[in-house]
């Protein structure tokens, strides 16, 4: 029997009156990498959003370690170990680099401060620092390291990769492969196809608020035509 | 001449203390909550009336120490049961339910306490001028002093020390990534609220022992408070402090040179800020 970190049913979630998904299903395996890929504008950030509490869907039903979460706030959903990397890191600009560590919740775990100091060294390196002073790189790490201080059993990242230079979109990616092989179920929204599909084991693709594939990355990763659609505008994330 | 404007300038100070310490308060709330609390002066009121009720049993320094606990109790319970309510909505929600509070306050302590003025009395040898030449220096002025400087440093210390205040510093900016991150955002906004009104009841308690007790302290300070908020610049605890002071000691000056500019001069310095730093004077873009 398979175990699911996360399953999301028939998600419809607004912006205003705007409606953005359209009954939008998905599931994350435990201990399994699942990649959610579309377009630029399909619906893949509102459907972290609305999978974390942040815009909640109006209807339809998330699940999350067997709890009904559609309603919850987003700190209660986090408090039951969801790690969140958001689309553009949010870092706090105005805390130093330890500030910013000190800010989310303590769940008790491997995960201190100390221990995501080993390893990003170069946040600590950098630890007095204000996040407005931070690279891309180091901010990406501080917005991953802020999210395994939660000690979280499902990770959840929005665009990890972003606007990265290509030895640190690497390195994020065999960080979440990492994270995986240590148990930790993950939920990986990209613009990198080619690499998401190589680390990923499930893969949704999202097309203006529905789902237009539900399938293992293998298979994915064989079918040409639909891997063409998917590169879109960002054609050079080919070349990585 | 010399004395008067040293006399004046002292004044300055004191009051400008008063409208410091609201204005932080207001400017924490506003920052986190994004709600203005015209509200704000009422709290102080209570503040200086639970000090004057309380002192008969448990002295000055007693209510000097608990009076603003219990204010801050109470505001933790107003926005825990009403604030809260609209957050999120329109701004004019918040607008008309803190200005109906502030309404309700100042005729609560009517009510309770009566329309006159009643006498807060202060240790005596608190109010003894130090010395002859210096009658306007007392004992209670430099307790104030050093009761708001250590207000404000103890602030300080909190935002920058402790994970309360980085949340809340954080939180001034982005709220929902504090939020994802595990951080119960409802009772970060209620402590903050606490925060802030504690300092008002603690402005509440001060002012009684100087500028004597009546049910419309708080509404005469509320103005300068935010006046001293767009001087220093919104989100910026020291240029809150100097707004406060400057246009304290502003209007402490302008007393002597001419009388009747004393409420203006705060407002034409806001507009002068207003038109060379439109941020305020310590304003920045990262707040706190
Ligand atoms: N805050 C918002 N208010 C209104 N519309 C939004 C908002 N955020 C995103 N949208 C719209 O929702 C759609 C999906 O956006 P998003 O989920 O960010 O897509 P993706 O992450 O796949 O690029 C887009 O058409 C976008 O314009
Ligand atoms: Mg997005």
């Amino acid at each position: 029997m398979t175990n699911y970190a996360l399953e999301a049913e028939g998600l419809h979630t607004f912006y205003g009156k705007s409606h953005i998904l359209h009954g939008v299903s998905l599931k994350v395996e435990e201990g399994k990498i699942t990649t959610l890929l579309g377009r630029n504008g399909a619906g893949k950030s509102t459907t972290l959003r609305s999978l974390v509490g942040l815009t909640p869907a109006r209807e339809g039903k998330v699940t999350i370690f067997g709890q009904d979460t559609t309603r919850r706030p987003p700190f209660a959903i986090a408090g039951l170990g969801v790690g969140f990397v958001p689309e553009g890191r949010k870092i706090f600009p105005n805390l130093t680099i330890e500030e910013n560590l000190k800010v989310p919740a303590d769940r008790p775990g491997y995960w201190t401060i100390d221990t995501v100091y080993e390893l990003f060294p170069r946040l600590k390196e950098r630890r007095n620092n204000k996040g407005r002073q931070l690279s891309g790189g180091e901010q990406e790490m501080l917005s991953i390291a802020r999210a395994l201080l939660l000690n979280p059993k499902l990770l959840i990242l929005d665009e990890p990769s972003q606007g990265l230079a290509p030895l640190i979109v690497r390195e994020v990616f065999n960080i979440v492969v990492r994270m995986r092989d240590q148990g930790m179920s993950v939920l990986l929204v990209e613009q990198n196809v080619r690499m998401s599909l190589e680390v990923a084991d499930h893969a949704y693709v999202l097309n203006d608020g529905e789902i237009a594939f539900d399938g293992s990355a293998t298979d994915l990763s064989e079918d040409e035509d639909r891997l063409q659609s998917l590169a879109g505008v960002s054609a050079e994330v080919w070349e990585i | 001449m010399t004395q008067l404007i040293l006399f004046n300038i002292a004044n300055g100070l004191i009051i400008g203390a008063f409208y410091a310490l609201m204005a932080i308060g207001l400017s924490l709330i506003m920052s986190l909550s994004d709600v203005i609390n015209f509200a704000h002066g009422g709290f102080l009121a209570i503040g200086a009336y639970i000090a004057y009720t309380l002192s008969p049993y448990i002295g000055f320094w007693g209510g000097l120490l608990v009076a603003p606990v219990l204010t801050a109790v109470l505001g933790i319970i107003v926005e825990k049961f009403l604030i809260s309510r609209v957050y999120g909505r329109d701004p004019l929600y918040s607008l008309l339910l803190t200005f109906g509070l502030a309404f309700i306050f100042e005729d609560g302590t009517r009510m309770i306490w009566g329309a006159q003025s009643v006498p807060y009395s202060v240790p005596n040898w608190l109010m003894t001028p130090l010395s002859n030449e210096y009658f306007f220096i007392t004992g209670y002025r430099l307790l104030m002093i050093a009761l708001v400087a250590l207000a404000v440093g103890g602030l300080f210390w909190m935002m920058n020390k402790t994970r309360l205040g980085l949340r809340i510093r954080a939180g001034t900016l982005d709220l929902e990534t504090v939020s994802v991150l595990g951080v119960n955002v409802r009772v970060l906004r209620n402590l903050n609220f606490g925060i802030g009104i504690y300092l008002a009841g603690l402005a509440g308690v001060l002012a009684a022992g100087q500028l004597g007790l009546q049910p419309t302290i708080g509404a005469s300070l509320i103005m300068p408070s935010f006046v001293a908020i767009i001087i220093g610049g919104l989100g910026s605890l020291l240029g809150t402090l100097l707004g406060g002071l400057l246009i304290g000691v502003a209007s402490g000056i302008t007393s002597v040179f001419l009388p009747s500019g004393t409420e203006a001069v705060m407002y034409v310095m806001m507009a002068l800020v207003l038109l060379v730093r439109p941020q305020g004077l310590l304003g920045e873009e990262g707040r706190f």
